[in-house]
């Protein structure tokens, strides 16, 4: 068992690393490892305006993604949650599990079709590209949500607030929003973790000058493989810095509860 | 203040089970208690009474106004939840303040008040802590004082002692109790525990099929259950199918029973029952109403023995301290109390 494991981590980790050591060659032709050693690679992506651009959009695109997904999720996990039929929970989660389904590359092909007309002129600007990674994240978010909520027993929850005097508006905010806290945040962060690798449908609906950093990304390949791997490791660092996070998080959920 | 319910009827559906014609009257500070086998309605009444679900027709009146369409929020009663519905994220002392400041009570005002109601539960110590860190019985007592902390009209229990293990049970229940009368409220008890009911309520309701079969005290309702049904669910009884054969006289599948039959007519069919704990072991001379058997089963359980003997074509079931050897049983005629047959729509005083 214990060899599979480490066996399976090597294999995990072995692109990475060499990722890493090719960030640091000054080259690699034709041989196993990259030769030489440098900086030089990751001077040049930081002088790179295309690179620098891609990274400010990508962190833009990220955190407007998050707060969408934030103020249309939470209203919306409660809906489904307090939805009276079973009927339309049914409906409800399979309606926002689609995007999860249909790939990426549909997607974009929709939102190519019906935003590059005369009357919906909006393919190629950031808010569309949020839009997009607002669909493509939502799912992750509503899963996270709903699931916490049934665990919770949100709904006793809410009526021993209500017993206690509280209309409304004082359950969500008093009750429904604090102790979903720790699922919404570990919900952000998957998002922030989606939206920051996110290909194939910024690929498709990026403007030239909001492209986000996957996009950018794809044009290193094309020329130095230190300068590729140099590239790739700056997104690798944002991932890694997502999922760290998004492990804070469910330790200090664990610790309240 | 006073919990009255007239003539209520709630069903969740065609056909389906709920309420029919309850009436009942908690008085103030009387702790009343429901019980019932699992859908028998005193979860439905709970409800309604809280104002979770509307009834489709009757009335009910909290400290004497009537309640109809007022939304739980305005109803003013202290609900303890079956799994006490603690807010996760607050603490102890915030779960116990926060009715007090929905009601607009200032900071210092509501935390002073609220610490007082955790003293008063020996939780001082745990104030700061979350829901997650007490104990059940922690937990139970910190839903009872925020149940209480606003001084509401009345309390309403929803099986508060079902999620604790035995031994805290006991002890929680006296709790319960003590706290009920030191306020003083009108408190409406469910559950699913006769013992439970028997042991704090003042006055307890028994239902079944949505329908009331007997309210009285506990006293009463042990020692004359309204039917067989109220007889069997309350404590244990021996119930015997027979006939009146004659003044005096019930002939059931033990033999012919010597009772006092006044208020019945020669050939009426009647249930005949009396209580484990009332069948002596026979001893001396001959007397009325002694029977021989083999025994059954012998369970020996510490403080008392319950045994079956297999008397005629029936079973008596017995409960004594003695643990001589049985020789024969002997049932006072006193001790049996006659119950009409059926148990469909029966109402109890």
């Amino acid at each position: 068992m214990r060899i599979v494991t480490y066996l399976y981590l090597l294999y995990l980790a072995a692109p990475i690393a060499l990722l890493a050591l090719g960030s640091f060659g000054d080259g690699w032709t034709n041989t196993l490892l990259p030769t030489g050693a440098t900086l030089r690679w990751y001077e040049a992506l930081w002088q790179d305006p295309s690179f620098a651009r891609a990274f400010r959009v990508s962190l833009m695109v990220c955190l407007a993604t998050c707060a969408v997904a934030a103020l249309i999720g939470l209203p919306l996990a409660y809906a489904i949650y307090a939805a009276a039929g079973r009927g339309i929970r049914v409906a409800a989660r399979i309606l926002y599990l689609m995007p999860v389904a249909a790939p990426a590359l549909v997607l974009g092909f929709g939102f190519v079709l019906v935003f590059s007309s005369d009357e919906l002129p909006w393919l190629g600007t950031t808010w569309l590209l949020i839009a997009g990674h607002v669909v493509l994240t939502l799912p992750y978010l509503m899963q996270t949500l709903v699931a916490d909520m049934r665990h919770l027993d949100l709904g006793t929850l809410e009526a021993a607030a209500e017993s206690l005097g509280a209309g409304f508006i004082a359950r969500f905010f008093d009750v429904v929003v604090p102790s979903l806290g720790h699922s919404l945040a570990s919900g952000l962060i998957m998002v922030a973790a989606l939206s920051i690798g996110e290909f194939q449908l910024s690929n498709l609906i990026a403007g030239f000058l909001s492209r986000p950093y996957p996009v950018v990304l794809l044009q290193a390949f094309y020329g130095a493989t230190g300068f590729a791997c140099a590239a790739t490791m700056v997104l690798l660092l944002l991932a890694t810095v997502a999922s760290l996070a998004s492990v804070a998080a469910n330790r200090a959920k664990r610790l309240v509860a | 203040m006073s919990i009255s319910v007239e003539h209520l009827g709630f069903h969740y559906g065609a056909g389906t089970a709920g309420l029919d014609d309850v009436t009942l009257e908690v008085g103030p500070g009387e702790l009343c208690a429901v019980i019932g086998p699992s859908g028998c309605g005193k979860s439905t009444l709970l409800k309604l009474v809280a104002g979770f679900l509307a009834p489709q027709s009757g009335r009910i009146a909290i400290g004497g106004t009537d309640a109809g369409g007022l939304p739980p929020k305005a109803r003013d009663l202290g609900i303890v939840f079956q799994n006490y519905a603690l807010f996760p994220h607050m603490t102890a002392l915030d779960n116990v303040a926060y009715p007090l400041k929905l009601r607009g009570v200032g900071r210092a005002e509501r935390r002073a008040r609220a610490g007082e109601m955790l003293e008063r539960a020996h939780l001082s110590a745990e104030a700061d802590r979350h829901p997650a860190q007490l104990s059940g019985g922690q937990q139970q007592r910190v839903a009872l004082s925020r149940a209480l902390v606003f001084r509401p009209r009345a309390l309403l229990l929803d099986e508060p002692l079902s999620a604790l293990d035995a031994a805290h049970r006991a002890d929680m229940r006296d709790e319960i109790r003590s706290v009920q009368r030191e306020f003083g409220i009108a408190t409406l008890h469910v559950t699913h525990d006769q013992e439970e009911a028997l042991s704090i309520a003042d006055r307890v309701v028994v239902m079944r099929g949505g329908r009331v079969q007997q309210h009285a005290t506990p006293r009463d309702l042990y020692d004359a259950p309204a039917n067989r049904f109220v007889a069997g669910f309350v404590g244990h009884a021996n119930l015997l199918d027979g006939t009146v054969t004659a003044p005096g006289q019930v002939t059931t599948a033990i033999g012919p029973l010597a009772c006092d039959t006044r208020a019945h007519t020669i050939g009426a069919a009647v249930v005949a029952m009396f209580r484990p704990e009332a069948v002596r072991l026979a001893q001396g001379p001959a007397t009325v109403n002694r029977f021989a058997g083999a025994i059954l089963r012998d369970r020996f359980l510490g403080s008392l023995r319950r045994f079956d003997v297999a008397v005629g074509d029936g079973v008596v079931m017995v409960e004594t301290a003695s643990r001589e050897v049985v020789a024969a049983i002997e049932v006072p005629p006193s001790a049996i109390r006659l119950l009409p047959p059926e148990t469909h729509n029966l109402r109890g005083s």
